[in-house]
């Protein structure tokens, strides 16, 4: 109950800060969701810094070790690197810092990602997308004081989810190199969802860091 | 018309007389309304519904709107009239829905939504959907991967009135405006249908015979369309549809469709008539009125494993 609180607070805040602004008629193709002041972006921009980076700096773990536990007992690694309020249903979203050395990028994509070898045995362990375009909604499921129940409906929480990744990608992600990538040192904070398939687990940056040129 | 109409009434008006004289007859009753089963979607839905309802005891009265929000209305008084203890319902508009599933909620019937939400919130007992839009994000995902970042595709959306046709239209984009070599040429409703996606289809292509990808609201929408561009000899079109249909399983093991997204539309339909039992039995209501379900991609690598709306492991 005082989380759903600080979170109605929160949102009252935004519409508060919002009040301060000229409100410019909803584009129609944005449909009805939006028409009562819905601002998404701007709720990401008022808690980022007061709680979304604190939330990951006290949650993340290593990610060798989270993974390591993630293989062998989600349930364990989610109540400790995970979002404990997660949707019965959905899988688990892990906070994780991710620390090593660039061994593989993929730049040609829009949706360019960095192969990451944390342990030093020459292989990738973690795959980590720097945008422009970027997947998923790990950093909104990352977070235990985001409820579906809280937004009107998906698409409200779908945009939600989305505007955190513009907010990565324009205050941090777009700033990193895109060339040479490959040899380079990589530092991230962020979180990654558990999924069934091949690919190497994808970490959604919240904070990024990539090393000079070797 | 009228006529009719005031005859529609009068016996409704008769069947809630008769329920509340009787109450002790319909004890054990459960209503499903779902749209209709010309939708193999919504049909499993209601056979899933249906089959949990037996297995716990109660009887199942299954019903259609069409997506009809008069038709809906006077459905939920049906089941008002005849004592419903529980109704299951995939409802025919997110706003029109809310009077229809507050008036059994006056009536003392608890409502358990699948499928598609409501605008609104404490009116329902509970609201288990799809989470559409991570679906249509996993859909759109590999819709781009398979045109390689680039060209000319067309987009077919579902029913106006039906959230999910908007949600999902607003995934696909979320991830495919990210890619400005992507081009829409034309995006077009075919209201869930499959023949009127066909006919849609041919004359988009008539009109831009340069298209490269169609991705779809729906899979009926997507078999549509897919022999609208077979009949045209453009098997080489690339289809993604949504729902994970065992139409669209066996088009894409047979190497037509590309790919779709599964709801997990029977274990939704179960798990609301779970929670429907333990609100009867127990007075219990879930945790969370909302809940999400996940979604997963079908392409070739798994549409084998797909029976009816869920994998096999």
């Amino acid at each position: 109950m005082p989380k759903k609180l600080t979170w109605l607070t929160l949102v009252a805040l935004a519409g508060l800060s919002l009040s301060a602004c000229k409100i410019l008629p909803t584009p129609s193709a944005q449909g009805g969701a939006n028409a009562s002041g819905f601002n998404p972006d701007k709720m990401v921009e008022e808690i980022w810094v007061a709680k979304v980076i604190p939330y990951l700096q006290q949650k993340a773990g290593p990610f060798a070790e989270v993974h390591a536990l993630a293989k062998t007992d989600q349930a364990a690694a989610g109540a400790k690197y995970g979002n404990p309020k997660k949707q019965a249903n959905s899988p688990w979203t892990f906070a994780v810092r991710v620390e090593g050395k660039i061994i593989a990028a993929n730049t040609q994509s829009r949706a360019v990602t960095m192969d990451i070898d944390v342990d030093g045995d020459g292989k990738a362990d973690a795959r980590v997308q720097i945008g422009p375009a970027m997947r998923g909604t790990a950093l909104r499921d990352s977070l235990d004081f985001v409820q579906f129940n809280d937004f009107t409906n998906q698409i409200d929480f779908a945009q939600f989810g989305k505007a955190f990744n513009a907010y990565a990608d324009k205050t941090v992600l777009s700033k990193l190199p895109r060339e040479a990538l490959e040899g380079r040192t990589a530092k991230v904070l962020g979180a990654y969802t558990i999924e069934g398939g091949q690919d190497l687990p994808l970490v959604t940056p919240a904070e990024a860091e990539i090393g000079p040129k070797p | 018309m009228k006529l009719t109409r005031r005859m529609t009434l009068a016996a409704f008006a008769g069947v809630l007389a008769l329920g509340t004289a009787a109450p002790a007859f319909a004890a054990d009753l459960i209503a499903i309304i779902t749209p209709s089963h010309d939708n193999p979607f919504f049909k499993a839905e209601a056979v899933g519904a249906e089959a949990k309802a037996k297995e716990l005891g109660y009887e199942a009265l299954v019903l259609v709107h069409d997506d009809d929000a008069n038709k809906q209305s006077e459905l939920i008084d049906t089941a008002i009239g005849r004592g419903a203890k529980a109704i299951i319902l995939d409802n025919a508009g997110a706003d029109a829905t809310v009077a229809a599933v507050q008036k059994a909620k006056d009536a003392g019937i608890p409502s358990f939504l699948i499928d598609r939400e409501i605008n609104a919130t404490g009116v329902a007992v509970a609201q288990i959907v799809s989470n559409n839009y991570q679906g249509a994000q996993l859909g759109a995902q590999e819709f781009v991967k398979l045109m390689g970042e680039k060209g000319n595709y067309v987009e077919l959306v579902g029913k106006e009135s039906d959230t999910n046709a908007g949600i999902r239209s607003k995934g696909y984009h979320d991830v495919i405006d990210d890619y400005p070599d992507l081009k829409k040429v034309a995006q077009q409703s075919a209201n869930w249908s499959q023949t009127e996606a066909y006919s849609k289809m041919e004359s988009i292509l008539q009109a831009n015979p340069d298209i490269k990808g169609v991705i779809s609201g729906n899979d009926t929408m997507a078999m549509g369309a897919y022999a609208a561009l077979a009949a045209a000899n453009r098997k080489d079109v690339i289809v993604v549809g949504f729902d994970g249909s065992n139409d669209v399983r066996d088009s894409i093991t047979s190497g037509g469709i590309k790919a779709t997204v599964l709801q997990p539309a029977y274990a939704q339909a179960q798990m609301a008539v779970e929670q429907a039992n333990d609100f009867i039995k127990n007075k219990k209501s879930p945790e969370k009125e909302k809940q999400l379900m996940d979604c997963v991609l079908v392409n070739g690598d798994n549409a084998a494993k797909l029976e009816t709306f869920a994998l096999k492991n």
